[in-house]
């Protein structure tokens, strides 16, 4: 056993033990109640301010609503109402391989419930080996479709297959779609912006035509690591500018204290304290600065208490600030949420149909070898990936 | 007749199939069979197992009632387990009918290709291929998950009420089963009351 589990017991043990301590505790008391007291007005003036002056440090929610407000779920379509919900799944390049190519594999699941309940689960695979798929050109250079790349072009196509979905869902009672993850596709800021003039102009117009058929579509984030709604509520705690934070001049001890606190603290467990179950926050403007380029399908989000824990629901500004569709969106995952013991079965269902298996892994490598088998070419991989096969002793 | 199932496992002596009506297995004892070469040939098969489970065997059956929703109503509240479970039948071949229109009571040349339908029997073939009872036998020498005596039993209940209660082919099957049971008292005795007409 190369790995020295007695080396890492203890360090484990440390870890909890910081985790769990008094002043932790304390800490998040008082984040708790900064959310509960905190004045959205004066929040919002100094968001405007600060936002206006210089950059804030740290990624802000701005409230749309009163901050600390609540809500419980609005009674579901009484005629009853579908769920069309995407996951995907990839084999990603490999480079010990002499061919490039990459699978996509987009499960789907539309569920109907009411008078005539239904449900559809399917699967759409996809084989990419083409120039235009595995690389993306720009100014005669080839940037390979890979890592945070390929994970684009995956939403891409999930959302792509969650929109026929949805047109395709029967007549009867509202629609709603969602999409596993996060709608706001901030791995595009690292991206040159050639790759970003490919990919969001794409995701940007599903979104559309999402908006143009009038149907709701949503991202769906399970226990979120997210922290901008806290990040927010330091700028509450001392009143000073956060441009000097890096000095951390004025501040009494106790500000200071809390505030390096709210630095680690995530929204998730906030709100899992500010909320019942069933319960949203209000809706926030999330400040990603790759949202700028989102135009009208900026996407707002809140968080919602699945009765298990808190979910995060992100949407384009259209299903926010339409009451009808922030109900439906509210009231449909709640309801998901509550059948699916915590989690919206829409979304397991659609992740089962898009799980590529260990076995479908290597049948599609052996389905390579094989057609290059049959042209009389033998399927060398690389001297290291043989040996970490064979792993001879 | 109507199609019932697919067949998804397949042998000399026995098919698997999935029902296409989830929880509704044809009954245990019940005859069933497989037309070939579009109807020149037909395998006979006795239903001897039906199972419902998730149709992924990684996939853990979960609790999912509660105090309001039970019974049939979690099905109306999950509708996805129509498609994420399923029913299956096992069916021992007992006989076919071959080209020359001939019941034959022993085992098939071949099994029954995969993917193929499964049809239930109306009375009149259920009466025409139980008129003998050489494939009593088969039953009660199979390897299968419940005790065989108790299958040729729900096998001949079946086939009693198929033939419009017939109580002559009754009496000649307990006589079948009383030779072929001879020097097994307990085992003859609990499938006699098995099959005594209610």
């Amino acid at each position: 056993m190369p790995l020295d589990l007695a080396t890492i017991q203890p360090q484990i043990a440390q870890m909890i033990a910081q985790a769990h301590t008094e002043a932790l505790a304390d800490h998040m008391n008082a984040a708790c109640e900064l959310l509960r007291t905190a004045d959205t007005a004066h929040l919002r003036q100094v968001l405007r301010e600060r936002g206006h002056r210089d950059r804030i440090p740290w990624l802000v929610a701005k409230p749309v609503e009163e901050i600390s407000t609540t809500h419980p779920a609005p009674p579901l379509p009484t005629a009853g109402f579908t769920v069309v919900a995407s996951d995907g799944s990839t084999i990603a390049p490999d480079r010990h391989s002499p061919l490039r190519f990459f699978v996509l594999n987009v499960g789907l699941a539309r569920l109907t419930y009411g008078q005539q309940p239904d449900a559809r689960l399917w699967a759409r695979g996809m084989f990419c080996s083409d120039a235009e798929s595995i690389y993306i050109t720009a100014e005669g250079r080839r940037i390979p479709v890979e890592g945070a790349r390929l994970g684009l072009r995956m939403a891409s196509e999930e959302l792509q297959a969650l929109w026929e979905a949805a047109r395709e869902a029967p007549a009867d009672g509202p629609v709603l779609a969602l999409r596993d993850g996060s709608l706001i596709f901030w791995a595009l800021q690292n991206e040159e912006d050639a790759v970003v003039r490919h990919f969001l102009p794409q995701i940007l117009d599903c979104l559309e035509r999402f908006e143009g058929a009038g149907i709701p579509v949503a991202s769906y984030i399970s226990y979120p690591g997210a922290q901008d709604v806290a990040n927010t509520l330091r700028l509450l705690v001392c009143g000073k500018d956060p441009k000097h934070c890096g000095q951390c001049v004025g501040a009494s001890d106790e500000e200071r204290a809390l505030c390096r606190a709210l630095a680690d603290i995530r929204d998730q467990p906030l709100f899992l304290r500010h909320l019942q179950p069933g319960q949203r926050s209000a809706v926030f403007d999330s400040t990603s600065t790759i949202l700028d380029r989102y135009g009208e399908q900026r996407v707002q989000f809140f968080y919602l208490h699945t009765g298990e824990e808190i979910a995060r629901l992100e949407a384009p500004q259209w299903v926010m600030q339409d009451a009808t569709m922030r109900g439906l969106l509210h009231a449909a995952v709640a309801d998901q949420c509550r059948r699916g013991r915590g989690y919206p079965p829409a979304l397991m269902e659609a992740h089962e149909q898009a799980v590529i298996t260990t076995g479908e892994r290597r049948l599609v490598e052996q389905m390579v070898e094989e057609a290059l088998a049959a042209r009389g070419m033998v399927y060398v991989r690389s001297a290291k990936d043989r040996s970490k096969r064979e792993r001879g002793v | 007749m109507e199609r019932i199932g697919e067949i998804v496992a397949t042998s000399s002596s026995s098919l698997t199939a999935v029902s296409f009506t989830l929880h509704q297995p044809p009954a245990l004892g019940s005859v069933v069979k497989v037309d070939l070469e579009e109807g020149r040939r037909t395998v006979y098969g006795v239903v001897s197992f039906g199972t419902t489970t998730g149709l992924d065997p990684g996939r853990r059956v979960v609790r999912r009632s509660t105090e309001h929703v039970h019974d049939a109503a979690i099905y109306v509240e999950h509708p996805q387990l129509q498609k994420t479970l399923r029913t299956e039948f096992q069916a021992l071949l007992v006989g076919y009918i071959g080209p020359d229109g001939r019941v034959h009571q022993h085992l098939p040349p071949q099994p029954p290709p995969l993917h193929f339908s499964v049809c239930g029997c109306d009375s009149d073939e259920v009466a025409r291929f139980s008129q003998r009872r050489a494939y009593f036998r088969l039953l009660l020498d199979a390897a299968v998950e419940l005790p065989p005596e108790q299958l040729l039993a729900a096998h001949i209940r079946e086939t009693y009420a198929a033939r419009g209660d017939d109580g002559e082919w009754l009496a000649a099957a307990a006589r079948e089963v009383a030779a072929l049971l001879k020097g097994e008292y307990d085992r003859l005795m609990g499938l006699l009351q098995a099959i005594e007409p209610q």
